[in-house]
Formats: C-alpha cells, sequence, structure tokens
C-alpha cells in the first residue's frame, strides 16, 4: 500500500481576512507572479519551502497556518 | 491566460511558421530537381539560413508580441501611462521557481524528441538512406521537440505541476 501526501492551504480564508488581499499583492509580497500563486492557491503546485515561508511571512502567520497535509493510504 | 502562455504560443506560432517554410522551400526544390544528390553542401547552407531566420523571426516577434500586450494592457486598464504599463508588463514576466520548474520539465520532452531524431537519423544511415536524410531527420526532429516543449509547457500550465 501507497501513501501519498496531500497538501492543501488556506490561502484564499487568509485572504479574505487580510482585507480580501488580492492574488497580484500576495504574488508582490512573495516576490512571485500570480499565476504562481493562482496555482498554489488551487493546489495545482506545491510551493518550495522557501516560497511557503514567503507567503506565511506575507500574512504575518506561521507556515502551518497557511498549509496542512493529509497522508492518505493508496490501496490499489 | 497570462503571460507565459501568450508567449509560448508566439514562438510555437513561429516555430511552425518557419518550420514549414523550410519544408516548402528545401524539400520543393529537391522535388523539382535542383539539388544534386551528393550536395550536402545545399543542405548545410538551407539548414544554416533556416537557423538564422527562426532566431531573427524569434526575436522579431518577441518584440512585436511586447508591443502588441502593451497596447493590449493600455487598452484594458484604460490607461496609457507608460510608468503603469511597464509595471505590468514587469509583473506579469517575473520567472519565478514554478516558471523554473516547468520549464525544466518541459525541455526534458524536448531532449527526448531530440535524441529519437538523432538515434533514427543513425538508423536511417544504417539502412542505406542518404546522409541527407539523416540531417533532415535531425533537422526536423530539433524543431519538433521545440514545439513539443512548447506544448508540454502549456498543459504544465494548466494542469499544474508538482516537486519530485
Amino acid at each position: 500500500m501507497a501513501k501519498k501526501i496531500e497538501i492543501s492551504n488556506n490561502i484564499r480564508t487568509l485572504r479574505f481576512f487580510a482585507g480580501e488581499m488580492t492574488q497580484q499583492a500576495l504574488a508582490e509580497k512573495a516576490g512571485v507572479s500570480r499565476q504562481t500563486i493562482l496555482a498554489v492557491e488551487a493546489g495545482k503546485y506545491s510551493p518550495s519551502l522557501e516560497l511557503a515561508f514567503r507567503i506565511a511571512d506575507a500574512f504575518g502567520v506561521t507556515i502551518g497556518e497557511v498549509f496542512s497535509f493529509e497522508i492518505k493510504v493508496d490501496t490499489k | 491566460m497570462s503571460y507565459q502562455n501568450k508567449r509560448t504560443i508566439t514562438s510555437m506560432i513561429t516555430g511552425v511558421i518557419v518550420l514549414a517554410a523550410y519544408c516548402i522551400y528545401a524539400f520543393g526544390k529537391q522535388q523539382a530537381g535542383k539539388v544534386a544528390p551528393g550536395d550536402w553542401k545545399f543542405w548545410a547552407v538551407t539548414m544554416l539560413l533556416f537557423i538564422g531566420i527562426g532566431i531573427v523571426g524569434m526575436i522579431i516577434t518577441m518584440i512585436l508580441f511586447h508591443i502588441a500586450m502593451s497596447i493590449g494592457i493600455a487598452v484594458k486598464e484604460r490607461n496609457c501611462d507608460e510608468k503603469e504599463i511597464n509595471k505590468t508588463i514587469e509583473a506579469s514576466m517575473v520567472e519565478d521557481e514554478m516558471d523554473k520548474l516547468i520549464g525544466l520539465k518541459s525541455s526534458r520532452v524536448g531532449f527526448v524528441f531530440a535524441g529519437i531524431g538523432f538515434v533514427a537519423g543513425l538508423v536511417a544511415l544504417l539502412m542505406n538512406y542518404s546522409p541527407a536524410v539523416m540531417l533532415n531527420i535531425i533537422f526536423v526532429a530539433f524543431n519538433i521537440g521545440s514545439l513539443a516543449e512548447g506544448g508540454m509547457s502549456l498543459y504544465y500550465y494548466r494542469k499544474g505541476v508538482r516537486n519530485g
């Protein structure tokens, strides 16, 4: 049985509580393009540890408050 | 559609045009019997010429693309302030870690095509085809590899990409 890690994030919620911060504003704070923020938020791209810290820093929270993971066991 | 996607599509269109122009010119001349068998110089000159045309064509296309993009942003935002337009373009032109990862992953596909082309060219030589056939297989494989690289890049931008 293979174990698969699924990473999820709360970026949308955190943006909402940060006064509906735009993806562009977050992208500028994190030093990446808006497309990358869009992909991270949609779960299409798992960011590097450095970018994950920069995103957390942009919201002033810890990395664990932005990203969480779940181990799923593949029974196939 | 993002800046990276538009740029990839633009360079792919240029690549297709240059490859089509090469095929029409080189194979047209060959079909017309204007290329003597064993005239390797013709193929070398033609390929070098089209490599040059490809590079110049890409530079011109990118200049035109950036001009069109500036006009597009000015029209969309109804703002003709040069500083604002430049700021928007620079913000979208940022090449970050995701772009680099996608670039690496898609270039791998390009190398696979180029490698297959090289092997196919050698096999063609082994099967007693003319060296011109080998040269053309390699040249076309490199071009197709470049197009496949662009296609994969678009795929990764759409579907997402994962580390590891």
